[in-house]
Order: C-alpha cells, then sequence, then structure tokens
C-alpha cells in the first residue's frame, strides 16, 4: 500500500479537501461565472435551509415535508420487512418454496423500482398508498435475499450438533436456524432502509402532493435553487441518520457473535 | 557479490520511547553465497531482519547494508520468497516468472530461454500454462522459488517459505531447495521456527532470543557438515539420524526453550 | 448446490433439470393465473392491470404506430444509448479515482470526507438539480446516470485496491515494478472482483436513475412511455413499458456478466480450486 500517513496529516488533508471543495463552489457562484439562479453559493443554500424550517413552501415546512416523507417510508420499509424476511427464511429453509418463488422474484428483480410508478399511482393513488409501494419495491428484494442467505447458509455443523443433542425440529427452527440468520438479516434491513429511502424520493418527484421530493420538484418549477438543494441536505442528512442507525445495530450483532474482522 | 551486513540494528515499531522494541543490537554478516538461517521463538524479530534486508522496513537504528550500500528500497537484486507465496493469482505460471524479468529490461529470447530452463528444474514445464489457484500449495511455493531464482538475484530471502505446507511435502521441498542451493549457490537468508530445517540447509544458523530480539549464539554448520559428508545422503531422513546432527539440533532446542521457559508459556 | 445436479426430470422425452422445470412450471402456472384473472373470468378489472391480449395490443400500438413520441425501437434506443453513455462516463472516472484513493492515502485522506457528505444523498435526488441545469434533454440524463454510478464505481474500485494481499504487492515491489506497468498488471487486476462488483451496481443504478429520470420529464425513452402511459390510463402501455425495461436491464447486465466472466478467468480458477 502506498505510504502510511499519521493522523495528523490525514485530519489536516481532510479539512483541505472540504475546504476546497466548499471553497470551489462558493468562488464558483460568487465569481458571477454562473449565475447565482442557477448556483446559489452554500451560505445562500444554508439561509434557504433555515428559512424552510419555520416557512411553508409547496403547502408545509420543511419538517412537516419530512414528516410527510418519513411517515411513507416507515410504513413501505416495515411492510418490505414483514412480508420480505418470513418469505426469505422460508425459502432457504424449504427447497421447494425457493425452487417456485425463485424465478418469479429473479424476473421482478430486473424491473427498477421505480418503474412501478404507474401501477402504484393506478392501484394506490398518488396520496400515501402509491408512494408506499414504490418504497416497497425497493426494500424488499434485500430483505427477501438477506433472510434466504442468512437461512440458507448456516454452518451444517450447528445443525449437526443440535441433532446430535436430539433437539426436535420446531425447536431447531427457534434456537438454531433463526438465530444464525440474524446477522445476515440485519445486514438486509440496512441496504434495504438506503434503497427505500432512495425509491421514496424518486416516487415524491413523480408522484405525490406531500413530502421533501415534492417540495424539489416545486422547487424546479419555480427555478428556486435554493430550494432543491436545501431539500438534497434534508434529504441526505436523514438518509445519513437512518444508515448509521442500522449501521450501530450491524455492528452490534457482529460483535456479539465475533463476526467483526 | 552478496555481502549482507547488519551493524547495530535496532528496530522499535511505534514512537521510539514508548514503542515495541523488536531488534535490539542486531549484528551479522552473511558472507557471498552463505547460506544463513535464523531460529528464533515466535515474535522475536526474525521476520523483520528479513523485511530490512529486502526494503520493507526501515531500521530505527544502525545500518543493514548489502556490498557495503545501506538497502533503501525493495529490488529484484535482493529477491524473496515470501510464507505466502504471493503470486500473482491473475498472472498464469509462466507469466509470474516472467515479470520480474521484464522489469529488468531482459530481451524475449533470453527471457524464454531462461524462463524455460528454470521451469525445467523446478518440474514445472507441464504447468506453465496454469494459474496459480489451479496448482496444489508445493507446487505455488515451487512457482515462488522459480519467480526468485530467474532473476538470479544476488541475494535470495527466504521466510518461512515451506511453513504453509505439510509434512510430506515440505520434505520433498527442503531436499530440492539443497540441490539448487549446492548446483547454485548463493548468499541466502533463510527464516525458519523448524529447527531440524535450519541445520538441514544452512551453513551457519543464528539462534535469536525472544523480543526484543537479539542474536544470542551463531552456530557453524558448514564445517561438521562437510567433515561428515552430509551431502552424500540423498535423504533428509538419513542426514537426520546422524549423530552429528542430532546433536547440533539438540542443542538449538535446548537454546531455544531456555527463551520459552523465560516467556513464561 | 449440488442437490440440483443429478436430479431430472423427463418432460416430453427431453431430460430437464428439476430446478429449470420447476421455474418453468411455476412461470407457466402464473401466466394461467394471470390469464384467468383478467380475460377468464374477468375478477382484475382492465383497468387496473391489462389481459395478456390488450397487453399484446399495446405491444404492436407502440412497434408499429408509435407511442408517447415514437415507436418502440427508438424509445429503447434512446434509453439504452443514455445509459450506456452515463455508464461508461462513470467507470472511466469512478474507477481511476478509486484507484488513487485505494493507492495513495493522501489522496483517501483529502477526498473521502467530501465523499462523505455528498454520498448520503441519493442519485435520484439530483434530478431536479439536473434538470434546473441542463434541462430536459439528454446531457441532464446523462449527468445523473454518471452521478449514480459513479458512487459505487469508486467505492468499490477503492475497496479492491485495499484488498489485493500485502506480501502480494510486496512481490511486486521486490520485483522492482516501473510504475504503469504495476497499476496495468498489479493494481487492476487484484481489485478486479471488487470493481466489478460495483460496475453491477453501477448498471443497477443507472437504469434506475434513468428511468426515473425519464419519468420526471423526457421527450423519448422508456420512461417517458411508462409516464405517458399512466396519463392515458393505459394499463397495457404500462406493462409493456415494464417488461422492456426489464428486459433491457437485464440483457446488460448478461453482457456485463459475460465480459466479468471473462477478464476473471484466473479467479474462476481460485473459487473452483477453493471448493
Amino acid at each position: 500500500m502506498g505510504k502510511q500517513i499519521s493522523l495528523r496529516q490525514s485530519i489536516i488533508l481532510g479539512l483541505l479537501g472540504l475546504t476546497s471543495f466548499v471553497g470551489l463552489w462558493h468562488g464558483l457562484a460568487v465569481s458571477g461565472m454562473i449565475p447565482s439562479v442557477f448556483l446559489p453559493s452554500p451560505i445562500e443554500v444554508y439561509d434557504r435551509f433555515t428559512t424552510l424550517l419555520e416557512r411553508r413552501f409547496a403547502g408545509a415546512t420543511l419538517p412537516g415535508h419530512l414528516a410527510a416523507s418519513f411517515q411513507r417510508f416507515a410504513y413501505g420499509f416495515l411492510l418490505a420487512a414483514l412480508i420480505g424476511i418470513p418469505l426469505g427464511l422460508l425459502m432457504g429453509w424449504y427447497q421447494i418454496l425457493d425452487e417456485i418463488v425463485s424465478p418469479l422474484f429473479d424476473a421482478l428483480r430486473f424491473i427498477a423500482p421505480i418503474a412501478w410508478v404507474p401501477f402504484a399511482a393506478l392501484w394506490f393513488g398518488t396520496g400515501i398508498g402509491g408512494p408506499i409501494m414504490i418504497i416497497f419495491a425497493g426494500a424488499f428484494p434485500p430483505c427477501v435475499i438477506n433472510a434466504y442467505r442468512g437461512a440458507k447458509f448456516v454452518d451444517p455443523r450447528l445443525i449437526e450438533a443440535a441433532n446430535m443433542l436430539g433437539t426436535p425440529s420446531h425447536r431447531v427452527i427457534r434456537e438454531i436456524l433463526l438465530p444464525a440468520s440474524v446477522p445476515s438479516i440485519v445486514s438486509g434491513l440496512r441496504v434495504s432502509a438506503g434503497l427505500g429511502w432512495q425509491s421514496l424520493v424518486g416516487a415524491e418527484l413523480i408522484v405525490a402532493s406531500a413530502g421533501v421530493g415534492y417540495m424539489m420538484v416545486q422547487g424546479q418549477a419555480n427555478v428556486s435553487t435554493t430550494t432543491v438543494m436545501a431539500g438534497m441536505v434534508a434529504i441526505g442528512l436523514v438518509g445519513l441518520a437512518l444508515d448509521s442507525a442500522l449501521r450501530l445495530a450491524e455492528r452490534i450483532i457482529q460483535r456479539r457473535r465475533g463476526l467483526e474482522n | 557479490m552478496g555481502v549482507i551486513e547488519f551493524k547495530s540494528v535496532d528496530k522499535i515499531f511505534g514512537p521510539r520511547a514508548t514503542g515495541f522494541r523488536a531488534l535490539e543490537d542486531i549484528n551479522l554478516e552473511i558472507r557471498d553465497r552463505e547460506f544463513v538461517a535464523i531460529v528464533g521463538p515466535s515474535g522475536c524479530g526474525k521476520t523483520t531482519c528479513l523485511r530490512m534486508v529486502a526494503g520493507f522496513e526501515d531500521a530505527t537504528a544502525g545500518v543493514v547494508s548489502v556490498d557495503g550500500t545501506p538497502i533503501k528500497r525493495p529490488g529484484p537484486d535482493r529477491a524473496v520468497v515470501f510464507q505466502q507465496f504471493a503470486l500473482f493469482p491473475w498472472k498464469s505460471v509462466y507469466d509470474n516468472i516472467d515479470l520480474g524479468l521484464r522489469n529488468l529490461n531482459v530481451s524475449r529470447s533470453e527471457r524464454e530461454t531462461r524462463i524455460a530452463a528454470i521451469l525445467d528444474l523446478m518440474n514445472l514445464t507441464q504447468y506453465a500454462k496454469h494459474f496459480p489457484h489451479q496448482l496444489s500449495g508445493g507446487m505455488q511455493q515451487r512457482v515462488a522459488i522459480a519467480r526468485a531464482y530467474v532473476l538470479d538475484p544476488d541475494v535470495l530471502l527466504m521466510d518461512e517459505p515451506f511453513g504453509a505446507l505439510d509434512a510430506q511435502t515440505r520434505v520433498v521441498m527442503q531436499e530440492e531447495l539443497v540441490r539448487l542451493a549446492r548446483k547454485n549457490p548463493r548468499t541466502v537468508l533463510f527464516i525458519t521456527h523448524a529447527v531440524e530445517e535450519a541445520v538441514y540447509l544452512a551453513d551457519r544458523v543464528a539462534i535469536m532470543t525472544r523480543a526484543p530480539g537479539r542474536i544470542k549464539e551463531v552456530l557453524d554448520i558448514a564445517s561438521i557438515r562437510n567433515a561428515e559428508n552430509w551431502d552424500s545422503y540423498e535423504k533428509i531422513e538419513d542426514v537426520m539420524d546422524l549423530e552429528s546432527f542430532v546433536h547440533l539440533r539438540t542443542h538449538i532446542w535446548r537454546s531455544l526453550r531456555e527463551e520459552k521457559a523465560a516467556q513464561h508459556v | 448446490m449440488k442437490k440440483y445436479e443429478s436430479v431430472y426430470i423427463t418432460l416430453g422425452g427431453m431430460k430437464v433439470q428439476r430446478k429449470v422445470s420447476i421455474g418453468l412450471a411455476t412461470i407457466f402456472i402464473v401466466c394461467m393465473i394471470w390469464f384467468a384473472l383478467t380475460t377468464g373470468f374477468g375478477i382484475v378489472p382492465s383497468g387496473r392491470f391489462p389481459s395478456p391480449s390488450e397487453t399484446w395490443s399495446a405491444l404492436i400500438h407502440v412497434s408499429g404506430r408509435g407511442y408517447g413520441g415514437g415507436d418502440l425501437s427508438m424509445h429503447v434506443y434512446n434509453s439504452l444509448r443514455l445509459v450506456v453513455m452515463g455508464f461508461l462516463f462513470a467507470i472511466a472516472t469512478g474507477v481511476p479515482l478509486g484507484l488513487l484513493m485505494g493507492w495513495s492515502r493522501k489522496a483517501e485522506a483529502f477526498i473521502n470526507p467530501i465523499f462523505l457528505i455528498i454520498r448520503p444523498i441519493p442519485p435520484l435526488a439530483w434530478i431536479p438539480l439536473a434538470i434546473l441545469w441542463l434541462g430536459l434533454g439528454d446531457s441532464a440524463k446523462i449527468m445523473v446516470i454518471w452521478f449514480s454510478a459513479f458512487v459505487p464505481s469508486v467505492i468499490n474500485t477503492y475497496a479492491g485496491v485495499r484488498n489485493i494481499d500485502r506480501p502480494v504487492l510486496e512481490a511486486a515491489y521486490m520485483l522492482g515494478m516501473p510504475k504503469v506497468r504495476f497499476v496495468a498488471e498489479v493494481l487492476i487486476p487484484g481489485a478486479s472482483p471488487m470493481i466489478f462488483t460495483g460496475l453491477r451496481l453501477s448498471l443497477q443504478a443507472s437504469w434506475t436513475t434513468l428511468v426515473a429520470a425519464e419519468l420526471v420529464g423526457a421527450f423519448y425513452g422508456l420512461g417517458r412511455v411508462l409516464n405517458v402511459a399512466q396519463q392515458d390510463l393505459y394499463p397495457g402501455m404500462i406493462l409493456v413499458g415494464m417488461i422492456a425495461v426489464a428486459i433491457l436491464g437485464w440483457g446488460t447486465t448478461r453482457v456485463l456478466g459475460m465480459v466479468e466472466t471473462w477478464a476473471l478467468r484466473w479467479n474462476t480458477a481460485a473459487l473452483a480450486a477453493k471448493g
């Protein structure tokens, strides 16, 4: 590997990187080379962000839009987990179910979640139902796949050990197979949350009457670049918080199982 | 020429005052075309000695030099055979051996002759087109040795090269290395924790103490080997039965055990 | 996997592997159910989901007269062209950046924090900004596809370089490699298993982003077909659009998979050797 550097050096370089990024952006914005309608400076975006915290735009304040988005996300994500995890586990345990569902699942997997938008709107409307379906479409596959992997690839020696101890099969499922697949399921949930959040944004850009994505589309229509960028910041922050929470859960479970590398 | 010299070498990992003292005052000269093995308890810094000659690590104090020139960076004049083989998995056996020669800008025709010769010598000819992972551990290490030997280096550095092999393969490889080393002698620095291996292969064996590693004792094997004519025996087990061999081995064992005892393990 | 190997079922005199035959049977049964629910018993109204014949007529419609501003081949061509361009552009920029970050600790320390603040923003969230900047034409789409495919290529290339075995790198130093040769013959092949993982993710992201961007606004492309069909309440056309997207996604993934199999021949040998 390239030369090692000290922690101090890496912090300095990191700050330098951030400053040059923000500085370049700011410089370009204030230089007037690009009209500030299209490239507002970081300060303007920050101002707009704080304004939106209190003032309504496109029907609600930024926290209001975020709450609407998050509610949809939570429903879609929970639905995906509640259906996807049991399905994946059953597919891992029962080969016949695997053989029946896998071809369908593989065929559907190539449809980008966002391509479900027209049917989602047709079936569930553009209020809350449609977006939930899109989030579901994004979050469902990783739940299934990871639960399936967790169930399928349990160390056979564990099952042999359980059999050797004369464990009845319902207890093998509850006390061996299920706990063994937990780390994989949690990793799946993290991926799933990321894809679900991204699908939500897509859905709201196309079909919705509230939510951060809707706010951004309205911002775009009104040529308010600051609103669009403030929306991006808000989406990024919530996505980051979600990911960090699930990453923490993942790490705690891995540590408890001694799976850390 | 290939004279390796350690002159009052210290190595500390981390900050000078608080870091881990791996080596302390190492003094050792390896003569041209001499085969020296370093044995010592695990973690004593023997591999660090080799890595300094290879140019992967700097000495904290003192000088490591080859032919009087202090070592700055790795280079094909000091070929290394690694314990984990370290073959390029995406290159065939032939291309693995070829790479070092290409870096030295050897002409194509000469490369072909030299590779053909080394493949033949190491019994690898029929595997030239194989990828490393298609070969057994013993075969892979043969490729790694071929990759080093083909460069015709002044100095050959071997870091527990047989450590990852099973016992039978190991014996075969040791016999082959003896044949190779006697036929085409190089300056070799050989790191191992297997005492028999050191006695069987080396001209001199250096015994190291536990960390911070120091050189405790250097035994001359070559004079005994020549006096008793070990090389006339074809099989390693015949040599190992000789009284002179047993004596040397037991001596080194005792010496290492003192180190173990001091470690409270 | 082993279980499947010797299990065959006879189907019309042909021996078919159990897995394949069950899969085919499932898909056949699903098609039957589809037909029964729509045309057969009319349980699902055609305003909600199209029957097979409606889907077929929609396919004839879009490939013949055209729909949403062009015929099927034109929509397919445009979508495919944008994905390929955005994807290739992302590889051409992302892989070298990933190599640099993987190799140089300094570059990593400099660039990583910028990545950390940009990465949480999902690629789809760039669509409004891209439209503001570049309008509804091709360049806005290429920009968002580039962006969505760029991040996975960088991250996986970077991780791939870091995953190369240390002794293998040391062997390369020991052999005294010139810089260019080191990058071409050690760094890139060493990182390539991870690079391809990144490219697969990138390709998937490219399709998702393209469809979303075209749904938000476009003059032609499969997303445009979906969008117009949604507004026209034309379920048959929606299904045709979705199937076309799925087939293209599958096809491009297959092509990438073939390139990967070829490029990682040595690794297949490695995986086979491990069992």
